[in-house]
């Protein structure tokens, strides 16, 4: 049997945007609960081991204290630094070892740090915080037995995992980053705090995703009635003489945000970010220095990370029969 | 998000190395043994300072540790009379009666280093409380350590501040060592910030080693505090790359840890950003740096030039007037 992944990531939560956002604080002892929930779901399906990626908090060591659970719980072997690459480190890692699935507790921007090096392997990413398009704010008792069903289970992957979409950015066609929800342009300034709260500041929105009902910059795409599609991402322009949208950029945060122009973006196509000099948001999160010249583009990759749809997966299990005990009668 | 003019940043860049330049030239005079006394240098927390005091307004109010003779620099104060008060010089802010430890000035609305660690927030409360009934929008700022939020007045201050909704900003420096105690092993949660919570008030973790992130985190913390809407809790995180005093031999730390902690340096990181924005060449920092090394020239000529406070200063400028007859 496959291990399951937990990347756990103890820096997630807590930035700027619990004072200009009102985002919610995310404690790590809360996360060491949340991932004592999802360690109990995994071995309640049977689910024999886990690989934690080591963190400086000890979220995996302090969650397995005293927790009675059957199966086996290993940390990878690795450096740790406590930077965003341990994620990505960690997912290259889990990837290489065959795990059936990685669950993830942190924001857009850890989920990012993962679909750079997991490849195949499945995904199910828990919100460890209100400001995430990427994963979802599910509880992770369901989260274990979704992500164990899969593991015991492997045909539940044909039909409960799917292909999310991502934006690449290339910068003269090499790809030197990437996006799961939306990347956001604005005049050359500093990375500093790295959220992005001001409108006003921004000058163009790409989304892989558009759907409303999520929060984030997407629903700037999502509030204007498009039909959301799953093969084409979307770019906003935005600037006076156009439409006027009423979108939740951030939590607590609803802003109208002036839409000069709009149209899709299809796979492959490599749309610049100019002007340059700028900057560059990704998920929410300012990231990369645009320097006068260059090259930089943002195109639609059909081919992101692989996610977990729970619902599905306990539903399809519960439908088959799963979670009942053949009646014996003496 | 943040539109600063160039100058403010050139600024801000020429503090930060003039900062550095002074710590190591105290440590120098440590080990010549020109310096008597004990002197915790902020080597390594100059984005800290710098960013801390270019967000706050000239009418705020800012009280610091031991380690914050930086903080009083970038709060705009006299490099000169500042080594005057560290080496005891009569022409010191406090006329050398102060010292490293208990430096103030309060023309730059700083109430000072502060020895005591811990109660500096109390303190800062009772600014706070006179900011408060003033009514300028100003606000009273404190700058204190890891280990100082461990102290029960760190959880009496905060409660406080929030009941009474003052004006006051909490400012925990996170870096990692209280003395020689690791932070790891002694606190029960990875951040300081996290208590806010308990007092119903907004906490934040922010790089204390990248200075526009200082300067954004307390920019915005401020603005909340200014609307009237009570006090925060900002932790910044970085390191200090020097031993709690000076002599320290450091045996709870390792080589390695501190080449790690080096490499995070706030200055190079600082000057980066500026080269790679275009905002400054190589020729513009370096004369920058070339100006605060001059500065500091003369303050070490001011200070060894200038004399000792005479026997009949023992008793003057106290609070307690009656001593004067003793």
């Amino acid at each position: 049997m496959q291990p399951i992944g937990i990347i756990a990531n103890p820096a997630s939560g807590k930035d700027i945007r619990r004072l200009v956002a009102y985002g919610s604080v995310f404690d790590n002892n809360e996360k060491v609960n949340i991932v004592r929930r999802l360690l109990l779901g995994l071995d309640a399906v049977g689910v024999r081991e886990v690989l934690f990626m080591p963190d400086y908090f000890g979220i995996g060591v302090r969650a397995l204290e005293n927790l009675e659970v059957g199966l086996k719980a290993g940390f990878l072997d690795m450096a740790m630094e406590g930077i965003q690459d341990d994620s990505t480190l960690a997912a290259a890692k889990l990837n290489e070892l065959g795990a059936a699935c990685i669950i993830t507790l942190g924001g857009d921007g850890t989920n990012r740090a993962v679909a750079k090096a997991c490849g195949d392997t499945p995904v199910l990413p828990i919100s460890t915080g209100t400001n995430n398009v990427f994963p979802a704010m599910i509880e992770s008792t369901l989260a274990g037995i979704a992500a164990g069903l899969l593991c015991t289970h492997p045909s539940f992957r044909e039909t409960c995992v799917r292909r999310m979409p991502r934006l690449d950015i290339h910068n003269n066609a090499k790809l030197v980053d990437l996006a799961l929800v939306d990347v956001v342009t604005s005049p050359p300034g500093f990375i500093a705090s790295r959220a992005l709260w001001d409108v006003s500041s921004i000058r163009d929105i790409f989304l892989a995703r558009f759907e409303a009902g999520h929060i984030g910059f997407s629903s700037v795409g999502g509030h204007l009635g498009l039909a959301p599609r799953s093969d084409q991402g979307l770019h906003l322009v935005i600037g006076d003489n156009g439409r006027e949208v009423l979108a939740p950029i951030a939590p607590g945060l609803i802003r109208w945000v002036k839409i000069q122009s709009c149209r899709p973006i299809d796979p492959g196509e490599a749309i610049p970010i100019l002007p340059t000099p700028g900057l560059a948001a990704l998920d929410g999160e300012r990231e990369l220095v645009v320097k006068a010249g260059d090259q930089l583009t943002v195109s639609l990759n059909l081919d992101g990370p692989q996610v977990v749809d729970t619902s599905e997966t306990i539903r399809q299990a519960a439908s088959e029969g799963f979670f009942i005990k053949p009646i014996v009668r003496s | 998000m943040m539109d600063l003019p160039k100058e403010k940043l050139l600024s801000m860049y020429k503090t930060m190395v003039a900062i550095r330049g002074f710590e190591e030239s105290l440590a120098e005079a440590v080990t010549a043994g020109t310096l008597p006394g004990f002197v915790h240098l902020g080597v390594g927390q100059e984005a800290v300072h710098v960013g801390v005091c270019s967000a706050l307004r000239p009418t705020d109010w800012m009280s610091s540790t031991h380690r914050d003779h930086g903080m009083i620099l970038a709060r705009g104060a006299d490099i000169k009379r500042m080594r005057a008060e560290i080496f005891g010089k009569a022409t010191g802010y406090c006329k050398g009666k102060g010292g490293s430890m208990h430096l103030a000035v309060y023309d730059k609305r700083a109430t000072g280093c502060n020895g005591i660690l811990g109660p500096s927030q109390t303190i800062n409360n009772g600014v706070a409380l006179a900011l408060k009934r003033e009514g300028q929008g100003n606000i009273a700022a404190v700058v204190f350590g890891d280990g100082a939020a461990h102290r029960g007045e760190f959880h009496e201050a905060l409660n406080f501040a929030a009941c009474w909704k003052l004006p006051a900003l909490a400012i925990c420096v996170n870096n990692h060592y209280a003395i020689s105690v690791c932070f790891d092993d002694a606190c029960s949660v990875d951040d300081i910030a996290a208590r806010a919570a308990g007092y119903g008030i907004p906490g934040l973790v922010a790089d204390g080693n990248d200075v526009m992130a200082v300067y954004e985190a307390v920019s915005q913390t401020a603005k909340i505090i200014r609307e009237g809407k009570g006090p925060a809790l900002l932790e910044l995180k970085t390191s200090r790359w020097r031993g709690h005093f000076e002599g320290d031999p450091q045996p709870y730390r390792t080589p390695e840890q501190l080449a790690t902690d080096k490499k995070k340096d706030p200055i190079a990181r600082f000057a980066k950003q500026l080269l790679e924005q275009g905002l400054a060449t190589d020729a513009e920092l370096q004369a920058l740096k070339v100006q605060a090394d001059q500065e500091l020239q003369e303050a070490i000529e001011f200070t060894d030039k200038s004399d000792y406070p005479g026997p009949e200063e023992l008793f003057t400028d106290l609070f307690y007037t009656e001593r004067r007859a003793v």
